[in-house]
């Protein structure tokens, strides 16, 4: 009885948490917004809005990916160095066109995807210590594919990525409509969507409900894998040119989103919403931290102290309200 | 049946990896005539050394359930700081103002991971990028500063044969052998990597156990930055992986105390596994360099090494439950 009571009060703890992340993160994004635009006179254009639309784009798609590996009780460290393949790979292969260069990368992420999904679901090695090895194979892959930045990367597919109407870049806005939309319907209204949130929050009986927790993270790596093989091929329009360590930063990017975005480290409950918003905030930080003329390393303590605080603070929440409720 | 397969394990693992130990030292020995030389082990052993003593570290956090990524961010700070300080104050000074910064740097870690119950992946990865800003904001990621001539001529001496730092390195893993074996912190330790809640139960205060490890594994990185800038004499931090500074040094110390046979759940395992790990690892990277493979064909062989020695276990834990 008094477990049961404890789990009752550890789940609305947690919806408690989720809902007020949820409405907050609007909040904070406003908040932070107009501060911004109080602070410095060159963040409020039109043009910097439609470039930090440009820079959420591969946050938004590799955190998407990252959303579902954490919401199914993952980790995936092996984003940023896949997103980094996908620069290096494309960039080498572009030049036999667009569009099988393209399927080529994704073939490519999709299997690495899987062996990652097989080595955590089948053989039950645990996911930090799976994509972490992942990661350092497809970093040293990276540097003997691109050992310094360049590569071919033609304008047309620049042009149509970065395409802006005025000052609006269309493209980039319509990724992210369809990213959040596409992660709204996977993750809500599909059976694989709530088979990750049942996975996520006990495998066990998930299980018992009849879903199969082994292809179901095996599907989780491989989408993870994809987005983030997605987002480096956004990255590498925006940069011209591969580059073996491009989308490295992007890791510490999809864990902070994720996590500010209220989707809990533990798993099993959070969105893709939150996760979409933080995204944005995550991309306007950059560009007001730069007209504000702090050093780019800044960024790079803020962040890790966003990390490990919003970590830290959702997992006192769910314990304090755990702790009210016995 | 289950008793039976537990001894197996154990009495093959160590075996398993003395003999893959002595194939190496084959392999290299027929690439490179006059590789088995003393001289040649000894430099061998010697530019191990700051690994090494990092891996000591890093096998306490793993035997207490955890992971710590920063450890080649609290290596490189401290390698950072050193120099910098070296001109302005007496060498004892900054040798302690080093090891107290490694210790600050673990206690916050550990307060993280035991405290607010962070996942120590999330935690340590936070205080690695953190780290990296720390070390361009303040110095500016240049090679700027010097070691001082104390620190130098230590790290560069010899006692007889061995160098001064791979003896210290062998006391430490003999003191921490002792000290995991033969106290009680190294029994808490091990018997929170084996079942966090069972220990609890039984009187184990967690937090404290947890954040001693992590502040042990500090300073040990401390530790190994001084060596290494004394062994360096000016600074150069290496940014190959672009995840954050010391990302590849975390790494190696992982896939040393994971090949040595310490369980990365926790619980088994000790630091003799580990110095086995770090001579199969150095092994492996001074093969692959004579064949002329370079930098990144040793970060795939790691991660390859771990990722199969993991695989190996998980089957084999899998089969013995």
């Amino acid at each position: 009885m008094a477990k049961e009571m404890k789990n009752f009060a550890e789940k609305n703890g947690k919806k408690l948490v989720i809902s007020l992340a949820n409405s907050y993160i609007y909040l904070i994004l406003l908040v932070f917004w107009v501060i911004s635009c109080a602070a410095s006179p060159f963040f409020r254009t039109v043009s910097t809005f439609s470039n930090i639309l440009i820079s959420t784009v591969p946050i938004a798609l590799i955190s998407l990916g990252q959303t579902t590996a954490v919401l199914s009780g993952g980790f995936d460290l092996s984003v940023g160095a896949i997103a980094s393949m996908a620069t290096c790979i494309a960039s080498v292969t572009m030049q036999y066109g667009v569009f099988p260069s393209i399927i080529v990368v994704l073939i490519i992420a999709l299997l690495i995807g899987f062996i990652n999904g097989v080595g955590i679901a089948v053989l039950n090695i645990d996911s930090f210590i799976m994509t972490l090895g992942m990661m350092f194979i497809l970093d040293g892959i990276n540097l003997l594919v691109r050992p310094v930045p360049g590569g071919y990367v033609p304008e047309g597919l620049k042009g149509f990525l970065l395409l802006k109407i005025g000052d609006f870049p269309l493209i980039a806005f319509l990724i992210l409509v369809l990213a959040g939309i596409f992660g709204y319907i996977i993750l809500q209204k599909r059976r694989f969507g709530r088979a990750i949130y049942a996975v996520g929050g006990n495998p066990r009986s998930a299980w018992l409900a009849g879903i199969n927790p082994v292809s179901t993270r095996i599907k989780v790596y491989m989408m993870s894998a994809f987005c983030a093989a997605l987002a480096g091929i956004f990255i590498m329009a925006r940069i011209s040119s591969g580059n073996a360590n491009a989308g490295d930063p992007y890791l510490f990017d999809s864990f902070i989103t994720v996590f500010m975005g209220g989707t809990l480290v533990t798993g099993g409950v959070g969105g893709y919403g939150g996760t979409l918003v933080a995204s944005l905030i995550i991309a306007s930080l950059g560009s007001i931290l730069q007209f504000l003329g702090v050093s780019i390393w800044y960024q790079f303590i803020i962040k890790g102290f966003l990390l490990a605080s919003i970590a830290g603070l959702q997992l006192y929440f769910i314990r304090k309200r755990s702790e009210k409720g016995k | 049946m289950n008793s039976k397969v537990k001894i197996t394990i154990e009495v093959i693992q160590p075996l398993i990896i003395i003999f893959s130990l002595f194939l190496l030292m084959i392999i290299a020995t027929i690439i490179t005539p006059g590789f088995l030389t003393i001289q040649h082990l000894m430099t061998l052993l010697y530019c191990n050394t700051m690994l090494g003593i990092l891996s000591i570290g890093q096998t306490l956090i793993i035997l207490s359930g955890g992971i710590d990524m920063s450890l080649g961010a609290i290596y490189w700070i401290c390698v950072m700081a050193g120099a910098q300080l070296t001109p302005h104050a007496n060498y004892i000074l900054v040798l302690i103002a080093c090891l107290g910064l490694g210790a600050v740097i673990g206690m916050l870690n550990g307060m993280g991971i035991s405290l607010l119950k962070i996942p120590p992946v999330v935690m340590t990865l936070g205080t690695m990028i953190m780290l990296t800003g720390v070390l361009f904001v303040v110095y500016g990621g240049g090679g700027k500063g010097k070691a001082a001539q104390e620190l130098i001529q230590f790290s560069t001496s010899r006692i007889g044969i061995i160098p001064t730092i791979t003896l210290i390195w062998i006391i430490l893993i003999l003191l921490f052998h002792f000290i995991l074996n033969k106290t009680t912190f190294g029994w808490q330790l091990r018997a929170l990597g084996s079942s966090e809640i069972a220990s609890i139960r039984s009187g184990i205060r967690a937090n404290a156990v947890k954040i001693k490890a992590y502040v042990t594994a500090g300073v040990l990185a401390a530790i190994s930055g001084l060596f290494y800038l004394g062994w360096a004499r000016t600074p150069y931090p290496t940014f190959q992986s672009g995840a954050g500074v010391g990302a590849e040094l975390a790494l190696n110390s992982i896939a040393a105390v994971i090949i040595g046979g310490t369980l990365f759940t926790g619980g088994k395992g000790g630091v003799l596994n580990t110095f086995l790990g770090v001579l199969v690892l150095s092994l492996i990277s001074s093969i692959l360099s004579m064949i002329g493979l370079g930098h990144e064909w040793q970060m795939i062989a790691s991660g390859m090494i771990i990722l199969l020695i993991v695989g190996l276990y998980s089957k084999v834990r899998r089969e013995s439950s």
